[in-house]
C-alpha cells in the first residue's frame, strides 16, 4: 500500500468522521479529559488535596475564585480531585475493556469459525449464562462478594464484559466465515491459525473497534455506579462516583460536592459517547 | 419449526442456561470470605448460635454438598432463608417482586411511548429544528447515570418544585387495596378507588422516569434511525406516488416496520430497568425487589443475593422470548421462517 | 389528524388531572382523623425481641411487648409486668410476682409460664440480646400462676438494670405460628412469623409490616396500663393512633419529607449539615440526646510502637479533641475520664486528656521508642460503612505528624474489620470504633476491657491483663449497688495509668422533630445545652407519651 493511497484513505476517514460536528466535540472533549488525567499534577489547582489531605478551617467552602468547584467535608478542592478522578475513571475502562477484549474476541472467533459443533456451542452457551442477568444486577451481585475496591470493580466488570465481544464477534467470524476468501484459503491448505487472525481477525476489526470506543462510556458509568453503592472505589481515592455518593448527603446546602463531580461523570460519558458515534460512521461500510 | 416448537426449544435451552446461571452465582456466593452466620447474628451472638446457623445452612460441607442441597430445595419452591430479613427468600421475593415489576412495567410504556412519538417525529423531519433538539438530548440523556438522575430529581421535583413524592409506593396514611395482583395500579381499579390509583400513580413518577431515562433517549434514537432508513424505501415511495394520505402513510405503513428494532431492543430495556431498579428502589426507597437485592449485597445475605439474581434471570429469559414473539408478529418474514421452517 | 388531537386532549386532561396534588389520599374508614406519627430508621428492624438488637428493633420492642421491669423517668428500675420481685440466696435468686389481669394482643392473659417460655425462647435462640443473659441466667420456673423464679449461675450486680431488654411473649400465639425449623418440637420458634407480627402485649400493636418499606403499629385500646402518667405508662391525650417507622435514611428524602410535613420525626444517622438545613423550615427543631457511647481509638498494647506507654501517652496528648467536637462533630462532648461521665458508677476524679504537645513532647522523649521515629509507622483503621471516620482517622494523621511520627490510614470494611482485630498479630495499631455500652453503667462500658473481649471488635487495646479480669468480674458480681460503683472507680483510675484508648468523644444523638409534636424528652429529660437533653438512661421511646395535639 503506497503512501498516497494512505493518505487518501485518512483524508476519506477524516471527512467522514468530520461530517458531523459532535463527533469533533466529542474528540474534542475525549482528548481534554485524558490529557488532564495524564497530567493532573500539573492541571490540578491543589494536586495534594487529591487523596489524603485535611484542611478543616477550608472545609465546606463554595465554588469562589480560589476553589472553582468549591471544597469538600474535610476541606480539599473538589475540582483537583474531579481531576484526578478522571485517572481513574480512564484506567477503570482502558483495563477492563483490554483485559475483557482478548479473550472476549479470541472466543467469539473459534465459536464462529467452528459453528455448530461442540465448541460452538460450549462458548457460547457460557457467554450465555454471563449475558442472562442485566450487567448490572452481575456486576454488583460479583462486587458484593468481594471485598469492595477498586480493582475489584474492576474485575467484577471485566467478569460480566467478555461475552458481549464473544457474541459480537460470533456473528460476524460465522458470515465471514462462508466469503470466498475464507473458503479459498481452506482449500490451499491454510492453517486454522491462519483462517482465524490472517482472514476472519482483520475482517472483524472495524466492528470491535467501533464497539470498544461506545463501550468506554458505559464502562465508567457502571464503574460509577458501583462506587456510588459503595462496592467500587474507596475514599480517599478521588472517585468520581464515590464523590457524588460521600456528597449527596449535603444536598441541597453544599450541593456543588456532589453536583460537580456528577456533571463531570455526564461530560466522560458524553464525550466518549459522541467519539464513538463518529467512529462508527467512519467506520461504516469502509 | 412452528412457532409452538420455538418456544419450547427456547424454554429448555433457557433452562440450561438458568442452571449454568445457578451454579456461577452459587458458587461464587459460597467463596465470600467472611462468615454471614456471625453477620447475621452479630458480634455478640454466642458461638454455639453461630455454629447452629451454620449448621442450618449447610455452610460446613463442600460448595457442590451445598449446591445439592440448594438445588432439591428450589425444586420445592424453597430458596433458603434470608439472614437479613429472617424469612424464607422466596417469600420475600414473592412480597417484592410485584412493586418492582409494576415500576418497571410502567416505565417501559413510559419510554417506548415516548420513544416512539420522539423518534417517529423527528425521523419524519429529519434535520429539522426539532430533530435536532432531540437527537441532542437523548445524547445527553444516554450520558446521565440513572444514579445521578434519581438524585437530582429529588432534589429538584421532589424538594424544590414539590410537585412528586419522592418515598415508597402510597402516601403515609392511604389504606392500601386489597392485594389481588400486587400491582396497585391494577388493584386500586378493582377495589374502584380512584384517590389510591392517583395517589400510586403519583410515587411511580419520579423512579419510572428515573429509571428510563437513559433507555428513553436510546429507543428514541433507534426508532428514529429506522424511521429514516424505512422513509426512502420504495414502497413508502409508491404508496405516495398513489396519494394515499400522509397520515395513513405513516401510521400504517412507516411505524410498523419501524417499530420493529424498538420492539427488539425491548427486552433488553426491560432487563436493564431490572439491574437500574437496584439503585433506584434504593434511593426511592421501594419497597421492590432492588432495594431488597441492594441490601442483600451490601450485607452478605448470600441466599437472598443468590435468590434474586435466579429470578431476574428467569425474568430477563422469559422476557426475551416473548420479544422475539412480537418481532416474528411484527415482521412478517420472521414469522414465514418460523411457519415454513 | 383528528384522531390525533383528541388523543393529545385526552392525554393532558389525564395529566393535568394527575398533575394535581393529590389533595386527600382517600381517608382511612375511621370516623376522625387519626394521630400518625411517622418516623426514620435505619433498616432492618426486627420485631421478633429475641432476635433484634440494633437501633430501630430495640425502639419498636417496648411499644409492642413489655418487659418485667422498666426504668423510670427518675432513671431507677420500677415495675411494668411484675408488680414486685425480690432477692434472696445472696443475689443468686430473684423472685417475679406478675400483675394480674394483663391481656394480650390476642385476648390471652400473661402468666409465669409465658416468661418461663419468653426467656428460655430468648436463651434456647441465643441471638438478638441474649448475650446480656447467657452467661448469667440458669432456670426459669414458673413458681404458681403468678410468681416466676429467675436462678442464676453466677452473681451478676446489674441485673435488674439489664431486665428491661428481656420482653415477655404471649406462649399460646407464638405456639400456634410456629413453622418448621431447627428447634425440634418449636419447630422454628416461632421466628419467621414474628418477624412480621407481634405476640405481645404492648400499648401498640403491628398493624402492617412492609418489609423493606415501612412498621405500621397502631394503638392497642385494651392496654392493661391504668394512669395516664408515665408510672402505670398507659397513653397520654392524643397519643398517636397509628405508629409508623420508615426504613430509610437517604438524607435528601428525608428532609423533603420533613419540609412536607410527611415526617414527624427523623432518624439519629442525619449528617449534620442536613439537620441544619431541615431546621430552617418553619415548625422544624432539632433535638439532641446525650448518649451513653464513646468514639474510641483503641491502640493496641501488644504491639510496637503503641506497646509503650510513653508512646501512647504521646498520642493521647498531642490528638486535638477540641477540633474534633468543634468542626467535625458538632454537638459531641468531650470525654472527662475514662467512661461516658453520664453513666452511674463514673468517676470525676481522673484529670481528662487534652491536647497538649509540650507534654506530648515530654512523654514521648521517655519513649524508647524516640530515636527510631523516622522508622516508625503506625496504622489506622476506620470503619467503611461510617463515612465520618475517614476524617477522625486524617485529623489523627495531622496531630501525629506535629510528633514527627508517620500515620498509615486503612479504610476496611465491618466485616473484615471484625476478622482483622480477632487476631493479635493482624490487629492495627489503632482501630476507629464507636463502643456503646451493654447496660447503663460504668460497668457496661468497662467489660470491654476484659480478656474476653480482647478477640472481639470491642477491644483493639489487647489488654490481656488478669488483674483487670479479676478486678472487672468482681464488681460486676457485687450486688450492692454503692459497693459496686466503688469498684468501678477503681477500675477507671487502673485503666486511667496505663492509657490504652483515645477517648475522642461523648456521642449525642441528634434528631429533627416537627414541633407540632410534644416531645417526652423535653419533659423528661434535663437540659443539658441548647437543644441537647440529658434523658434518663435506659428510658425507653414510648410512643404512647408523644402528644400529636397541634397535627395540622
Amino acid at each position: 500500500m503506497n503512501t498516497e493511497l494512505m493518505k487518501e484513505r485518512w483524508r476519506r476517514n477524516w471527512y467522514k468522521f468530520s461530517r458531523n460536528p459532535l463527533s469533533i466535540l466529542g474528540l474534542a472533549v475525549v482528548l481534554a479529559i485524558i490529557l488532564i488525567a495524564i497530567f493532573a499534577d500539573f492541571f490540578a489547582p491543589y494536586p495534594e488535596h487529591a487523596f489524603v489531605f485535611v484542611d478543616f478551617k477550608n472545609a465546606k467552602r463554595p465554588p469562589c475564585w480560589q476553589y472553582l468547584c468549591g471544597t469538600d467535608m474535610a476541606g480539599r478542592d473538589i475540582l483537583s480531585r474531579i481531576f484526578f478522578g478522571f485517572r481513574y475513571s480512564l484506567v477503570m475502562a482502558v483495563s477492563v475493556l483490554s483485559v475483557a477484549t482478548p479473550p472476549g474476541v479470541l472466543l467469539g472467533l473459534v465459536a464462529g469459525y467452528m459453528r455448530d459443533t461442540w465448541v460452538d456451542i460450549a462458548i457460547m452457551r457460557v457467554a450465555d449464562v454471563f449475558l442472562s442477568v442485566p450487567s448490572m444486577v452481575l456486576a454488583l451481585a460479583v462486587c458484593s462478594m468481594l471485598e469492595p475496591t477498586l480493582y475489584n470493580a474492576m474485575l467484577a466488570v471485566t467478569v460480566m464484559w467478555w461475552p458481549w465481544y464473544t457474541r459480537l464477534v460470533y456473528g460476524a467470524a460465522s458470515s465471514i466465515k462462508n466469503e470466498y476468501f475464507v473458503q479459498a484459503a481452506e482449500v490451499t491448505g491454510a492453517s486454522t491459525f491462519h483462517i482465524l487472525f490472517g482472514e476472519i481477525f482483520p475482517n472483524c476489526l472495524s466492528t470491535i473497534f467501533t464497539k470498544m470506543t461506545l463501550d468506554v462510556g458505559w464502562v465508567i458509568l457502571i464503574g460509577s455506579t458501583l462506587s456510588f453503592v459503595g462496592l467500587g472505589a474507596q475514599p480517599p481515592t478521588p472517585d468520581l462516583g464515590t464523590m457524588v455518593s460521600d456528597g449527596s448527603k449535603y444536598i441541597p446546602a453544599q450541593w456543588w460536592i456532589s453536583l460537580f463531580p456528577a456533571l463531570f461523570i455526564v461530560v466522560i460519558i458524553l464525550g466518549f459517547n459522541l467519539l464513538g458515534d463518529g467512529v462508527r460512521d467512519m467506520l461504516a461500510g469502509d | 419449526m412452528n412457532i409452538k416448537k420455538y418456544v419450547a426449544y427456547r424454554l429448555i435451552s433457557s433452562f440450561f442456561v438458568l442452571f449454568g446461571l445457578s451454579l456461577l452465582i452459587f458458587s461464587l456466593s459460597r467463596l465470600v470470605p467472611g462468615d454471614p452466620a456471625r453477620l447475621a447474628l452479630g458480634p455478640m451472638a454466642p458461638q454455639w448460635a453461630v455454629d447452629k446457623l451454620r449448621a442450618q445452612l449447610h455452610l460446613d460441607e463442600p460448595v457442590y454438598i451445598q449446591y445439592i442441597y440448594w438445588v432439591t430445595n428450589v425444586f420445592r419452591g424453597d430458596l433458603g432463608q434470608s439472614l437479613v430479613t429472617r424469612r424464607g427468600v422466596f417469600n420475600d421475593i414473592f412480597e417484592f417482586f410485584p412493586a418492582t415489576f409494576e415500576l418497571v412495567i410502567f416505565s417501559v410504556i413510559l419510554s417506548t411511548s415516548l420513544a416512539i412519538i420522539l423518534g417517529v417525529t423527528s425521523g419524519k423531519y429529519a434535520n429539522s429544528l426539532w430533530d435536532n433538539i432531540v437527537r441532542v438530548t437523548s445524547y445527553v440523556g444516554i450520558a446521565i447515570p440513572s444514579f445521578v438522575w434519581a438524585i437530582m430529581s429529588v432534589f429538584i421535583f421532589g424538594y424544590l418544585l414539590r410537585w412528586f413524592p419522592t418515598l415508597g409506593r402510597l402516601s403515609s396514611g392511604v389504606v392500601m387495596p386489597t392485594k389481588v395482583t400486587g400491582l396497585l395500579l391494577v388493584d386500586s381499579l378493582i377495589a374502584g378507588r380512584l384517590g389510591v390509583f392517583r395517589d400510586a400513580f403519583y410515587h411511580m413518577i419520579l423512579p419510572g422516569t428515573s429509571l428510563v431515562i437513559s433507555r428513553l433517549a436510546q429507543e428514541a434514537r433507534i426508532t428514529r434511525a429506522s424511521v429514516v432508513e424505512n422513509l426512502h424505501k420504495d414502497y413508502i415511495m409508491a404508496a405516495r406516488s398513489f396519494g394515499i394520505p400522509e397520515r395513513t402513510i405513516t401510521l400504517k405503513y412507516l411505524l410498523k416496520p419501524s417499530l420493529i428494532p424498538t420492539v427488539a431492543i425491548m427486552g433488553m430495556d426491560i432487563a436493564g430497568s431490572m439491574g437500574g431498579s437496584f439503585i433506584v428502589e434504593t434511593i426511592f426507597n421501594w419497597p421492590g425487589l432492588g432495594r431488597y437485592g441492594m441490601s442483600a449485597m451490601l450485607s452478605n445475605d448470600i441466599n437472598a443475593i443468590v435468590g434474586v439474581v435466579m429470578l431476574i434471570g428467569v425474568f430477563f429469559a422469559f422476557m426475551n422470548i416473548l420479544v422475539d414473539l412480537i418481532t416474528a408478529y411484527l415482521d412478517p418474514r420472521i414469522m414465514m421462517k418460523l411457519r415454513g421452517g | 389528524m383528528y384522531a390525533g388531537i383528541i388523543a393529545i386532549i385526552v392525554i393532558a386532561a389525564a395529566g393535568y388531572w394527575l398533575m394535581q396534588p393529590a389533595q386527600e389520599p382517600e381517608p382511612a374508614p375511621v370516623p376522625s382523623e387519626p394521630i400518625v406519627y411517622r418516623s426514620t430508621w435505619a433498616w432492618p428492624t426486627r420485631i421478633d425481641p429475641a432476635v433484634g438488637s440494633d437501633g430501630s428493633s430495640t425502639a419498636a420492642h417496648p411499644n409492642l411487648y413489655n418487659s418485667l421491669v422498666r426504668i423510670t423517668p427518675e432513671g431507677v428500675v420500677g415495675p411494668e409486668l411484675a408488680e414486685s420481685w425480690t432477692t434472696s440466696n445472696e443475689g443468686m435468686t430473684y423472685t417475679f410476682t406478675l400483675r394480674q389481669g394483663v391481656m394480650s394482643h390476642a385476648g390471652n392473659e400473661i402468666t409465669a409460664e409465658d416468661v418461663v417460655f419468653s426467656m428460655d425462647r430468648l436463651l434456647g435462640m441465643g441471638e438478638g440480646l441474649a448475650y446480656l443473659f447467657l452467661p448469667y441466667i440458669d432456670e426459669v420456673t414458673a413458681v404458681d400462676t403468678y410468681t416466676v423464679q429467675f436462678d442464676l449461675l453466677k452473681s451478676f450486680g446489674p441485673i435488674l438494670t439489664v431486665m428491661p431488654n428481656f420482653f415477655v411473649l404471649d406462649k399460646d400465639v407464638v405456639m400456634e405460628n410456629i413453622a418448621e425449623g431447627e428447634y425440634g418440637d418449636l419447630g422454628d420458634y416461632g421466628k419467621e412469623w414474628l418477624m412480621t407480627h407481634d405476640a405481645g402485649t404492648g400499648p401498640y400493636k403491628v398493624k402492617e409490616f412492609l418489609l423493606e418499606e415501612k412498621l405500621v403499629m397502631e394503638k392497642y385500646e385494651d392496654y392493661w396500663g391504668e394512669t395516664l402518667d408515665v408510672e402505670g405508662f398507659k397513653f397520654v391525650e392524643n397519643a398517636p393512633d397509628i405508629m409508623e417507622m420508615i426504613g430509610t435514611t437517604e438524607p435528601i428524602t428525608v428532609r423533603t419529607m420533613m419540609s412536607r410535613m410527611e415526617l414527624e420525626r427523623t432518624d439519629s444517622w442525619q449528617p449534620i449539615e442536613n439537620l441544619e438545613e431541615m431546621v430552617q423550615t418553619e415548625g422544624v427543631e432539632m433535638i439532641g440526646e446525650v448518649g451513653t457511647s464513646l468514639l474510641n481509638l483503641m491502640m493496641h498494647t501488644n504491639k510496637a510502637p503503641t506497646d509503650d506507654v510513653h508512646f501512647r501517652r504521646a498520642m493521647v496528648y498531642a490528638f486535638d479533641y477540641e477540633t474534633v467536637v468543634t468542626d467535625i462533630f458538632p454537638h459531641t462532648t468531650l470525654v472527662k475520664g475514662v467512661v461516658n461521665e453520664v453513666l452511674p458508677g463514673y468517676t470525676p476524679d481522673l484529670e481528662p486528656f487534652r491536647r497538649d504537645l509540650d507534654k506530648a513532647m515530654e512523654e514521648l522523649e521517655q519513649s524508647v521508642y524516640y530515636d527510631q521515629l523516622d522508622e516508625i509507622e503506625i496504622e489506622i483503621h476506620w470503619c467503611a460503612e461510617v463515612p465520618a471516620e475517614e476524617r477522625i482517622s486524617l485529623l489523627f494523621m495531622d496531630n501525629m505528624a506535629d510528633l514527627g511520627i508517620s500515620v498509615k490510614i486503612v479504610k476496611e470494611p465491618w466485616l473484615s474489620m471484625i476478622e482483622t482485630m480477632a487476631d493479635p498479630e493482624l490487629s492495627p495499631n489503632v482501630v476507629v470504633v464507636y463502643n456503646s455500652v451493654h447496660f447503663p453503667e460504668a460497668g457496661g462500658d468497662l467489660m470491654r476491657y476484659h480478656s474476653e473481649s480482647a478477640p472481639t471488635w470491642e477491644q483493639n487495646e489487647w489488654l490481656l491483663d488478669e488483674t483487670l479480669d479479676q478486678m472487672i468480674e468482681d464488681a460486676l458480681g457485687t450486688v450492692d449497688q454503692a459497693e459496686r460503683f466503688e469498684k468501678y472507680g477503681e477500675i477507671q483510675e487502673y485503666i486511667y495509668d496505663v492509657c490504652p484508648t483515645i477517648y475522642v468523644l461523648q456521642t449525642t444523638t441528634l434528631r429533627c422533630v416537627q414541633d407540632y409534636v410534644d416531645y417526652p424528652y423535653v419533659e423528661y429529660g434535663e437540659q443539658v445545652s441548647g437543644f441537647v437533653y440529658k434523658v434518663p438512661l435506659g428510658f425507653r421511646t414510648y410512643y404512647g407519651l408523644y402528644t400529636g395535639v397541634n397535627q395540622p
